[in-house]
């Protein structure tokens, strides 16, 4: 356009939004920064202490275990929620009498807050009168600590998550479903190709850009867990579900050790980047 | 065929995992507190009651924790879309230089996670008198990276010549903004809409961290909060925690190809 003022109104147009960016976003990265080399409490003093902080994160048992448990959790429920949104977006696009259906059952519970979610199945998982265990009992089976046996305890988070959001990586798989072209169908019909074959021949293939993209948001979103644990278990039994994200919480709100959580935030920060960056590179190679 | 058998059980498996709990949240809510101690594994035990929705709107600030998500939600969706169109209208559809790095440096802030900015979020808010009040809910969420990313690719979209004919009739940029750009973005800025307005509603790190007084929960927050207060009653936390859905599922059965389409389009996750 023939404007003369383009770069005087690109700024006022891009100013409120900018405004509210650097203020609540790109001023508390510095200042958390900043904030991870000193030693404070918020009741006492604030002390510098350079990289103190990064290195106790590493010597501190209960960091080293709530990373472990982040792992843990990103190891159960990433694989399990990209699989069952698979299958799920297979239905959607098989099935045609129920498809749309389906689709809606299977998104619903991802608009649901995780405090919903977690009441929900805390309350499945309830050990004298949930019905999981009521329905074992009636089997005449043994009943499971679903949240209070330790070894267990993580594996029902990540279910009660992959209930909770498979529906989210289907929508992706669908919509990279669509894209690939009938013809290419069509001509694997032609030359007798079972479901089967298609399946892991034609469409698992042509959805390799959708499957990374679908992986490094679910590791991404699982390295972030926090919600489920706090609701189900509060990081119990005996520890064994505390998450880093619970950690940062407890450390700064409980011990007021506001350097040290900030720290473990940029640790925090810089797994999710390097996990960005990879994505980044990866996809960028291929083009 | 049997392997047609296979997929059918499959297919029905998953429906049933799916469907169960959501009936089950129901269920459980439409049942006496005694009657969910007693019969465990019934449905719909008669007789069903709705003493739990009394209980919780009567004996409980549910519906304080309501009304604060409302405006949390009303408030900075509204905001939301305003910043949001402003600059994605700059980024879109003026040539200036330096407009390609800041699109990149607003798409660079999807990449930060929320989680790691609570301690300093905090701290910034403490220093500014503003903790526990809704102002600091609403805050820090204003700036939505992928609203802008959504609304710059539609926007590029909208043909020049309505631009141009607004510019040839003395129209200024803030006239071609309102009159031009806004209408022609509709589908667009209702997407960005409804995902905001999930993600203010389903926000729950963040108001846990700022409000300290039960008067200032949002109803996330009071809903965890349930099972610390009324920890055994189970028929009224699964009334409260459906209660605290019914805004998201109304507007997910109204919008839900827009709900889609915006998730398919950005990959959004939150």
């Amino acid at each position: 356009m023939r404007h003369s003022h383009n770069a005087r109104d690109a700024m006022l147009f891009s100013m409120p939004f900018l405004v509210v960016y650097a203020a609540f976003l790109v001023i508390p990265i510095f200042y958390g920064l900043y904030l991870s080399f000193f030693d404070w409490n918020i009741l006492a003093g604030k002390r510098f202490i350079g990289f103190q902080n990064f290195a106790d994160a590493f010597r501190d048992e209960k960091f080293i275990a709530a990373l472990l448990h982040t792992c843990q959790f990103v190891l159960i429920s990433t694989p399990a929620t990209i699989i069952v949104g698979f299958l799920m977006s297979l239905i959607v696009m098989s099935a045609s009498r129920l498809g749309k259906a389906a689709e809606t059952v299977f998104f619903m519970p991802y608009i649901l807050s995780i405090t919903v979610i977690g009441t929900l199945w805390s309350w499945i998982f309830q050990g004298n009168f949930g019905i999981l265990n009521q329905l074992l009992a009636a089997c005449g089976l043994k009943t499971v600590g679903w949240l209070t046996d330790p070894n267990v305890a993580m594996w029902s988070i990540s279910g009660a998550t992959v209930w909770w959001t498979a529906g989210f990586n289907m929508i992706l798989f669908t919509a990279g479903m669509k894209q690939i072209p009938d013809d290419v169908y069509e001509a694997a019909k032609l030359d007798g190709a079972g479901y089967l074959t298609v399946l892991t021949k034609i469409t698992m293939p042509l959805l390799r850009d959708t499957s990374i993209l679908v992986l490094i948001l679910q590791i991404i979103a699982s390295f972030k867990v926090f919600g489920q644990s706090y609701v189900m278990t509060g990081g119990g039994p005996y520890g064994s579900t505390r998450v880093l994200v619970q950690y940062i919480y407890e450390t700064g709100f409980s011990y007021f050790r506001m350097g040290y959580a900030s720290a473990m935030s940029i640790l925090l920060f810089l797994i999710i980047l390097l996990i960005s960056v990879f994505q980044l590179v990866a996809t960028r190679g291929e083009k | 065929m049997n392997k047609r058998r296979l997929g059918d059980v499959l297919v029905a498996l998953l429906l049933v995992i799916w469907v169960a709990p959501m009936i089950w949240l129901v269920s459980t809510s439409l049942k006496s507190e005694r009657n969910v101690m007693t019969d465990h594994l019934s449905l719909f035990s008669a007789p069903l009651t709705v003493e739990n929705y009394e209980k919780a709107f009567g004996t409980t600030e549910i519906g304080l924790w309501l009304r604060n998500s409302t405006i949390v939600s009303v408030v900075s969706t509204a905001i939301t879309l305003v910043i949001d169109a402003m600059i994605a209208y700059a980024i879109a559809r003026i040539p200036f230089r330096g407009r390609e790095s800041l699109f990149i440096f607003v798409l660079a802030g999807m990449m930060v996670p929320f989680e790691a900015l609570i301690i300093q979020l905090y701290l910034e808010f403490n220093a500014l008198g503003l903790i526990n009040t809704l102002t600091a809910a609403i805050l820090p969420r204003l700036a939505m990276p992928i609203g802008v990313f959504i609304l710059v690719q539609f926007f590029k979209g909208i043909p020049v010549a309505l631009e141009e004919a607004a510019y040839i009739d003395g129209a200024g940029r803030w006239r071609i903004f309102t009159s031009v750009i806004i209408p022609n973005g509709k589908s667009a800025l209702v997407t960005v809409m409804i995902l905001s307005f999930i993600n203010a509603w389903n926000d729950f790190l963040w108001p846990l961290v700022v409000a300290s007084d039960s008067a200032k929960y949002t109803i996330t927050v009071g809903i965890a909060n349930f099972q610390g207060t009324h920890g055994t009653e189970y028929s009224l936390i699964m009334a409260g925690a459906l209660v605290a859905s019914l805004p998201l599922i109304a507007l997910f059965l109204a919008f839900r190809d827009q709900i889609v389409k915006g998730i398919a389009m950005t990959g959004m996750k939150d």
